[in-house]
C-alpha cells in the first residue's frame, strides 16, 4: 500500500466501516423480507434533507441528518399505516411511500435552489453521495456506528435468530417484539442516514441489499451468514473506493456498488453452498451414481394396440 | 383441583370481523382436549389471544390461577408449522435451543447442558438422527416434530398446540399423538386446535367445540355428539359415519 | 363483486383527472404564447420614427421588456437602460445555470418579453430547446457567441468555457452586443443608452485595472486560485492568475478522490495559504482538500466564498456585476497576499 494519502485513507476506511454495518444490518432487512424497505427508507431520507437545510436557511450536518432520519422513520411509518388501513400489500405500500417522498425531496430541493440567498448548493450531493470528500470525522462517525451495530448484534445474537425466524414463537417466550422492531428499525435508520453522505440515498440500497444476498450463497448457518455479510460489504466498500482512485474523474459511490455486484456474481457462481457450480457439481455427481447402481436400460417393450 | 386455564368472556376481533365471542370455559389438570370449529370459528385467534399475540377486545385469561405474564415458563406453545420461514439458515438441534432462551437468559450463550437437553427432546420425537440437519431439508412431518421437540424441551405444565397434525404423514401423526398421551400421563395439559373430526374420539379425552362462541365443552364422551358437532359446523359437516353418543 | 364495480370507476376518476390536468397544461402552454404576445402597443405620442419598427418597448411608458438568464447580463443592462428597460433574469442567487432547467412560469416571462438575451456558448444547458422556440417568435441574442472564437479559452476536454463574464473586456463585447439590440428595439433612446454604457464600461476599465493592479503584487507563485469548480479561467487569463479546479466546467459531475488529491499535491508544493468555495457548490469537497493538506504540513485556509456562476442577492452590492467582481478579485487577494 505504498503512497496511500491520508484522504484515500479516510475514505477507504469510511467505505469499510459503512459496508460493514450495512451489511450485518441488510442481513436482518433480508430474513425480515425488508429489503425493500432498506431501499425505500434510503429514498425516504431526502425531503428530510432538504427541509432541514430550508428550516434553518443555512446547511447544518446534524439537522439535516435528524431531518433525515426523521423523515425515513415518517416513511416508515407511512408503510406500516397503509398495510394497516387498506388492502395494499406490503411490496406496493413500499414503493408508493418510496416514489411519493422521493418525489416530494426532488420537488422540495427544485423550490430550495429557486430560493435567493443560495448556500443550497450540495444538498443534490445527498442523491448520489460523494465519497470521495470523506474526511477524519467521517471516518470516526462511521466507525462508531459498525461498533454499535455490531455490538446489538453480537450481545443478542441468539434473540436477533429467534426474532428473524419465529417472531410469533419469540413472544410467546416473552421477548417484546416491539423493542426489537425499535432496535432493528433504528440500526437501520441511522446507517441510512451515515451512509447517504457517502454513497447518497439512490445506492445506499445496494449496499444494504447486495452483501446479504451473496453472503447467502456461501453458508447454511445464520450466524456464518451476518458475518460474510458484513465481509462483503465492507469489502465492497474498500474495493470500490480503492478502483475509483485509480484513475482521474471515477466516481466513488458507483464503484462501491459495481464491487459489490461483483461479488454477489462470483457468489452466484462459486458459492459453496448454494452456487451454481456447486449445484451442477452436485447434479453430475448424483448422475453419476444413479448410472453406478446400474437400473437396466432395456427399451420398454411395444405394447400391442388394445382392443 | 385448580384449572390450569381459565377464560372468562373472551372477546377479540381480527380485522372488522368479531372472532371470539364471549368465550368462557376452564380447562382441568392433565386433560387433553381438542378444540374443534369450521374455518373462521376463531381456533388459532383463541390460542393467539390466550397468549396475547394478539389483541384482546375484553374478558380475562388466567394461567395457574395468575396472568399469563407470570406463567410464561409453564406454558408451552407450538405455532402453526405455515407461519416459519424454513429457508432458514439453521439446524433441527438450533431450533430446539430456542425453546431454552427463556432459560439461557439475555447475554448467555446456550450451554453443553442445554444442548444435551435439546438432543434429548428431539431424541423423544425420534429426530435425533436430524439434529444437524438443515430445516429445510425436513419433511412436513419431521418439521413438525422439531416444532414439538422445542415445546418440549421447556418443560411446561401446559401445552398449546396448533394444528400440529395438518399435512403430516401418518408416522408422525402418530408419534405426535403418543408423545401428548405421554405428556397427559405425567401429569401435564395438553389443548390441541384439531382438524379432523374422524379422530377426536381417538385422539382426545376432552374437546372444545368452537364456532366463535364456546358452543360445547367437556368430556368427549359426553360432549361430542352429532348434535353438537351439527350446531358447531353449521351447515359445514356432512356426516360420514354415526358418531356414537 | 362490489369491490370489482369500485375499482373499475375510481380506474375511471383517474383517467379523467389525468385528461383534465393535461388538456389544462397545454391551455396554459398555449395561453403563455397567446397571452401578452400582442403587447407591442406603439405608445401614440412618439413620433413615428423608421421603418416601421417598434417603438419602444411593451413595458410602462414603452420601456423595453428585457428577461435575461444570469444576473450577469440582466444587472449591467438595468444600468445602462436606466427606467427605459424592465429587466428580469430568471435565474437567481445561488442558482446554477447549467443544470437548471424552465419552468412554466419562466416560459411566460419568456413570451411576454420584448427580447431575450442569454449567455450561450452551452452555459444554460437545459434551455436551449426553450429558446429555440422563442426564437420564432422574438428576438433572441445569445451575448457570448457575440464575442470573437479566437478569444475563447476551452477546457481538457475541448468544450468552450462560457464563464465568459469573468473577462471585462470580453464581457463589454457580449454587453455591447445586447446594447446594440436595445438600440434597434428603441431607436428614440439610442442616444442615451450608448451614453450610460460608454460610462458603464468606463467603470468596468476601472475595475479591470484595480484587480490587475491588486494581483500582481501578490508573488507570482502565490497566485494559484484553488476552487471546487472551474469557472474562474477567463478570471484567472486575465489577472494571471493560476487557476485550479476540483470539478469539470458544467457541475453534473461527481468528484474522484484523485481529483481532491491532485489539488492537495498542488496546494503542498506551490504551499498556497487558501483556498475558496462558491455560493453554489458543496464545501465538502474543499474541506476535505484542506484537511488532506494540513495531514501534509501545509496549513491551507478557507479563503472565502466567490460567485462564480451566479451572483449575490438583489440589492446587496455583491448582487450587482461589478460588485460581485470587486468581491471575488478581493476576497482572493486578502487570502492569498496575506500570511505566506
Amino acid at each position: 500500500m505504498t503512497g496511500l494519502t491520508h484522504n484515500a485513507l479516510w475514505v477507504l476506511v469510511s467505505m469499510l466501516m459503512l459496508g460493514t454495518a450495512a451489511g450485518l444490518v441488510g442481513c436482518f432487512a433480508y430474513w425480515k423480507r425488508q429489503s425493500l424497505m432498506s431501499d425505500a427508507l434510503a429514498h425516504a431520507a431526502l425531503p428530510g434533507v432538504v427541509i432541514g437545510f430550508a428550516i434553518l436557511g443555512f446547511k447544518s450536518l446534524p439537522v439535516m441528518l435528524l431531518g433525515a432520519a426523521a423523515s425515513a422513520l415518517l416513511g416508515a411509518w407511512a408503510v406500516t399505516a397503509i398495510r394497516a388501513h387498506s388492502r395494499v400489500k406490503e411490496d406496493t405500500a413500499m414503493g408508493i411511500m418510496l416514489s411519493v417522498f422521493f418525489g416530494l425531496g426532488i420537488m422540495l430541493l427544485t423550490m430550495v435552489n429557486r430560493m435567493p440567498g443560495g448556500g443550497q448548493s450540495g444538498l443534490d450531493s445527498f442523491i448520489f453521495g460523494q465519497a470521495a470528500a470523506m474526511v477524519r470525522q467521517d471516518m470516526r462517525t462511521m466507525a462508531a456506528v459498525a461498533a454499535a451495530v455490531l455490538l446489538v448484534v453480537l450481545v443478542s445474537f441468539k434473540e436477533w435468530k429467534l426474532y428473524l425466524f419465529d417472531p410469533a414463537f419469540a413472544r410467546g417466550l416473552g421477548m417484546s417484539g416491539r423493542l426489537m422492531e425499535a432496535a432493528y428499525l433504528t440500526l437501520l435508520v441511522v446507517v441510512i442516514v451515515v451512509g447517504i453522505q457517502a454513497v447518497g440515498v439512490i445506492l445506499m440500497a445496494a449496499l444494504l441489499i447486495i452483501p446479504a444476498v451473496s453472503a447467502r450463497y456461501w453458508t447454511n448457518a445464520f450466524g456464518r451468514m451476518l458475518a460474510l455479510s458484513a465481509l462483503f460489504g465492507g469489502g465492497a466498500g474498500v474495493i470500490g473506493a480503492f478502483v475509483s482512485t485509480l484513475e482521474g474523474g471515477w466516481p466513488t459511490g458507483p464503484f462501491i456498488v459495481i464491487a459489490a455486484a461483483g461479488i454477489f456474481l462470483l457468489s452466484l457462481v462459486f458459492g459453496a453452498r448454494k452456487g451454481l457450480l456447486v449445484k451442477a457439481m452436485q447434479r453430475r455427481e448424483q448422475m453419476r451414481q444413479l448410472e453406478l447402481r446400474a437400473v437396466r436400460k432395456e427399451p420398454l417393450a411395444e405394447r400391442e394396440a388394445l382392443p | 383441583m385448580e384449572p390450569v386455564l381459565q377464560v372468562r368472556g373472551l372477546h377479540a376481533a381480527y380485522r372488522k370481523n368479531k372472532v371470539l365471542d364471549d368465550v368462557t370455559f376452564e380447562v382441568a389438570p392433565g386433560t387433553l382436549t381438542a378444540i374443534i370449529g369450521p374455518n373462521g370459528a376463531g381456533k388459532s385467534t383463541l390460542l393467539k389471544t390466550m397468549l396475547e399475540l394478539h389483541p384482546r377486545l375484553a374478558g380475562e385469561v388466567r394461567f395457574f390461577g395468575t396472568a399469563y405474564r407470570n406463567a410464561k415458563l409453564k406454558v408451552g406453545y407450538v405455532p402453526q408449522r405455515g407461519t416459519v420461514d424454513w429457508d432458514f439458515p439453521t439446524d433441527a438441534l438450533d431450533v430446539v435451543l430456542m425453546g431454552l432462551y427463556g432459560r439461557i437468559g439475555w447475554l448467555k450463550r446456550p450451554g453443553r447442558r442445554h444442548r444435551e437437553l435439546a438432543l434429548e427432546a428431539l431424541g423423544k420425537m425420534g429426530m435425533e438422527g436430524f439434529a444437524k440437519r438443515q430445516i429445510s431439508e425436513l419433511s412436513g412431518g419431521q418439521q413438525q416434530r422439531v416444532f414439538l421437540a422445542r415445546a418440549l424441551v421447556q418443560d411446561a405444565d401446559l401445552y398449546l398446540l396448533d394444528e400440529p397434525l395438518a399435512g403430516v404423514d401418518a408416522a408422525t401423526e402418530w408419534a405426535i399423538m403418543e408423545m401428548l398421551k405421554t405428556l397427559r400421563a405425567a401429569g401435564k395439559t395438553v389443548m390441541v386446535v384439531h382438524h379432523d373430526l374422524q379422530t377426536v374420539e381417538d385422539y382426545f379425552d376432552h374437546v372444545l367445540m368452537l364456532n366463535r362462541t364456546v358452543i360445547a365443552h367437556g368430556p368427549t364422551a359426553s360432549v361430542f355428539t352429532p348434535e353438537n358437532a351439527a350446531r358447531t359446523y353449521g351447515g359445514w359437516l356432512r356426516r360420514k359415519e354415526p358418531v356414537t353418543g | 363483486m362490489i369491490k370489482h364495480g369500485k375499482m373499475k370507476s375510481t380506474g375511471r376518476a383517474f383517467a379523467l383527472l389525468a385528461a383534465m390536468l393535461l388538456l389544462a397544461a397545454c391551455g396554459a402552454g398555449m395561453a403563455a404564447e397567446n397571452g401578452s404576445g400582442g403587447g407591442k402597443a406603439a405608445d401614440g405620442s412618439r413620433a413615428a420614427g423608421g421603418s416601421g419598427g417598434a417603438r419602444g418597448g411593451s413595458g410602462p411608458d414603452g420601456a423595453i421588456r428585457v428577461v435575461t438568464t444570469i444576473a450577469q447580463i440582466a444587472e449591467p443592462l438595468s444600468v445602462i437602460g436606466g427606467d427605459r428597460v424592465q429587466v428580469t433574469s430568471l435565474m437567481g442567487p445561488g442558482v446554477d445555470p447549467h443544470l437548471y432547467k424552465a419552468s412554466q412560469s419562466d416560459i411566460r416571462k419568456l413570451g411576454s418579453a420584448d427580447v431575450i438575451f442569454y449567455s450561450g456558448l452551452h452555459l444554460e444547458a437545459n434551455m436551449l430547446r426553450a429558446f429555440e422556440e422563442i426564437g420564432k417568435r422574438r428576438p433572441v441574442l445569445a451575448v457570448g457567441e457575440a464575442i470573437a472564437k479566437d478569444r475563447l479559452l476551452t477546457d481538457a476536454t475541448g468544450a468552450v468555457d462560457p464563464h465568459v463574464w469573468f473577462d471585462i473586456d470580453l464581457w463589454k463585447e457580449a454587453l455591447g452586443a445586447a446594447v446594440e439590440e436595445l438600440k434597434k428595439l428603441s431607436p428614440d433612446d439610442a442616444e442615451l443608452f450608448e451614453a450610460n454604457k460608454r460610462d458603464y464600461f468606463a467603470k468596468m476599465d476601472e475595475l479591470k485595472e484595480e484587480a490587475v493592479r491588486k494581483m500582481a503584487s501578490v508573488p507570482k507563485e502565490r497566485r494559484v486560485l484553488v476552487t471546487a469548480h472551474d469557472a474562474f479561467g477567463y478570471f484567472g487569463r486575465m489577472l494571471d492568475l493560476e487557476v485550479v479546479g476540483l470539478q469539470g466546467l458544467s457541475t453534473e459531475d461527481e468528484i474522484g478522490l484523485s481529483d481532491i488529491e491532485r489539488t492537495i499535491d498542488l496546494l503542498v508544493e506551490r504551499r498556497v495559504p487558501a483556498v475558496f468555495v462558491e455560493s453554489s457548490i458543496n464545501p465538502k469537497s474543499i474541506e476535505a482538500v484542506i484537511e488532506g493538506a494540513k495531514e501534509r504540513g501545509a496549513t491551507v485556509r478557507l479563503g472565502g466564498e466567490l460567485f462564480s456562476d451566479a451572483m449575490g442577492g438583489a440589492g446587496t452590492v455583491e448582487g450587482t456585476y461589478l460588485g460581485m467582481f470587486r468581491h471575488n478579485v478581493d476576497t482572493i487577494f486578502e487570502a492569498l497576499s496575506g500570511e505566506g
